[in-house]
């Protein structure tokens, strides 16, 4: 029996044998990738195939010699993007922490340094919540984060500059240079959102910082959505965020910070903590 | 339908530049475009494209996975750019390469043609050493390097095979698929109006001899230096100082000892020789 641990307890994960259906009548679809307000199919070429259906239910149907940290990393990556999507958990592509008694959420685009700053932030004080993917409830006065079994990945350039020392860390991939590393203090209970960070780099040698307000807010928060492209087959749900973004774009803090392509990542945190006020 | 067009070439051999003309050709007004307008068609291997289209992050997938999901990429990319009617034109630098299940990168149904930017691998050898910041001796190495790579690990582009700087010329004018027009650097630099007309003619765009000399005066390379210098450039890398440097013919012989010239000059020498770099003796003729 294949345990796949995925990152949502209340999901029933069922490895199966025979080759998954597609989808009847997608509202989108691309050759690997079929997408309705709640079923979804994915293929992930050489690892496995993925069917999500209401949020509660994932067929996985592995591909002949996948290895097991390969068909878990897309499970709670992509298609875990999927069940929060089918149950209207708006999912953000961003790290959170706790720090100082304020919810952070750091986000960007991949490769943006979000897990290297969240676990600078970590060693110095601030309590982890998830890596990459962080869903939120949105209320009508607060927005909490909801924090999922994740771990922190880094890649190992990243651990050297952390000071971890890689030597029993698990690969994500079995040929692939980044690793999962468990932070001391994880939270496990919701915590208030406050101030999202957009993480980005530029090729200059200076850190550059915008905190947006009015609609500007709200067009930056939709850019955060994690897999937001599976919107264009939900548009239930889609119609649904858009509200729930108005609301939340009036609770909270955004912040834009362009840091240098090269820069340490401890320089990032710190400027980041002074807007953290 | 047929609607992409590859600027392709090895990286520094012209590439940017006739984006910039391109632009300005297409825009035909008085003022030059500016560089940031170029920034907003990213190059084809530009990976939040990738993972926007297959909702995959590619920096988790071998290149050989990332590789596999490519032709369809870029379909979807032509299928995009249908609705709008026009011809989406696509920077690369990779070779001419097929995936793991021998399919092309660069599909061919969606595909018009190409235009292959090819310059002396001399100064390509200087520029891409001032361009990635790298020193010469080890760039060197790194055009007559048959594995040679760039980008790919851990953020900004994926993965581009580019192979030695001779296989990545044979890699494109090899390849029957696509028609393809090659157009040296040195030309585009001497003789302007021949060389980017016959790009425009080619591309079966409208050619107007008004519209060529503004867009060649728009985006001379200058004009462009000065550009940068006035408002940066998110393609030239951290490290280096500007991404528009000297742009000139023969800058090697400033740089380049004569050993380097000699590794360069033997191991391409046919294709050097073929694109008029060289003579039969393997003498350099620019």
């Amino acid at each position: 029996m294949m345990d796949l641990d995925f990152y949502v307890d209340s999901v029933a994960v069922d490895v199966v044998t025979d080759e998954l259906e597609k989808l009847s009548c997608p509202l989108f679809f691309r050759p690997h990738l079929e997408i309705k307000e709640s079923d979804f199919f994915i293929n992930v070429r050489n690892v496995a195939s993925y069917r999500v259906q209401n949020g509660d239910r994932v067929h996985v149907h592995p591909h002949e010699n996948a290895d097991i940290e390969s068909i878990k990393l897309f499970l709670n990556g992509s298609v875990l993007g999927a069940v929060l999507h089918q149950k209207g958990i708006l999912p953000f592509h961003g790290c959170s922490f706790e720090y100082n008694g304020l919810g952070i959420i750091i986000s960007g685009l991949s490769g943006s340094g979000k897990s290297s700053v969240t676990t600078a932030f970590c060693q110095n004080g601030g309590r982890f919540i998830n890596d990459d993917i962080t869903p939120v409830q949105i209320g009508e006065s607060v927005t909490t984060i909801l924090p999922i079994k994740s771990k922190i990945k880094l890649w190992d350039d990243s651990l050297q500059s952390l000071n971890i020392k890689n030597d029993n860390l698990q690969r994500i991939r079995p040929l692939m240079d980044k690793f999962y590393i468990s932070l001391p203090e994880k939270m496990l209970t919701e915590q208030p959102l406050n101030h999202i960070f957009i993480l980005a780099k530029h090729n200059e040698d200076i850190f550059k910082v915008n905190e947006l307000s009015g609609m500007a807010k709200y067009n930056v928060l939709r850019n955060q959505i994690y897999r937001k492209s599976y919107l264009k087959g939900m548009p239930e749900t889609s119609k649904t965020y858009f509200k729930q973004l108005c609301k939340l774009a009036q609770q909270i803090r955004i912040t834009q910070v362009i840091r240098p392509q090269i820069c340490s990542i401890y320089d990032t945190m710190n400027f980041i903590k002074q807007q953290i006020v | 339908m047929k609607n992409l067009v590859w600027l392709v070439s090895y990286p520094k051999s012209g590439n940017t530049w006739f984006r910039m003309f391109l632009a300005n050709y297409q825009r035909d007004t008085d003022k030059p475009v500016s560089l940031q307008e170029i920034e907003s068609t990213p190059i084809s291997s530009d990976a939040v494209s990738f993972e926007e289209e297959t909702s995959l992050n590619p920096f988790e997938m071998t290149f050989d996975e990332v590789d596999l999901y490519r032709p369809d990429v870029y379909r979807t990319i032509s299928q995009d750019a249908e609705i709008t009617g026009k011809i989406c034109f696509k920077k690369t630098h990779d070779a001419y390469t097929l995936n793991t299940e021998g399919v092309p990168i660069f599909p061919a149904d969606v595909s018009k043609c190409a235009v292959y930017f090819i310059r002396n691998p001399l100064d390509v050898c200087i520029s891409y050493a001032n361009h990635s910041a790298r020193e010469v001796s080890s760039t060197v190495n790194f055009i007559l390097n048959e594995e040679a790579y760039m980008a790919g690990k851990k953020a900004g582009q994926l993965c581009q095979k580019l192979m030695s700087w001779k296989s990545h010329v044979k890699s494109w004018k090899e390849q029957k698929l696509i028609p393809m027009l090659i157009v040296r650097y040195e030309d585009m630099l001497t003789d302007p109006y021949g060389s980017f007309g016959s790009v425009i003619k080619f591309l079966g765009l409208e050619y107007c001899e008004e519209r060529l000399k503004r867009a060649i005066i728009n985006s001379d390379f200058n004009k462009l230096k000065q550009m940068e210098q006035e408002s940066g450039f998110k393609e030239k890398s951290q490290k280096c100082k500007s991404f528009f440097w000297k742009g000139k013919i023969g800058n090697y012989k400033e740089y380049l000892s004569e050993k380097q010239i000699r590794s360069i000059v033997e191991y391409n020498f046919d294709t050097m020789k073929e694109f008029g770099y060289i003579d039969d003796k393997g003498e350099i003729k620019i």
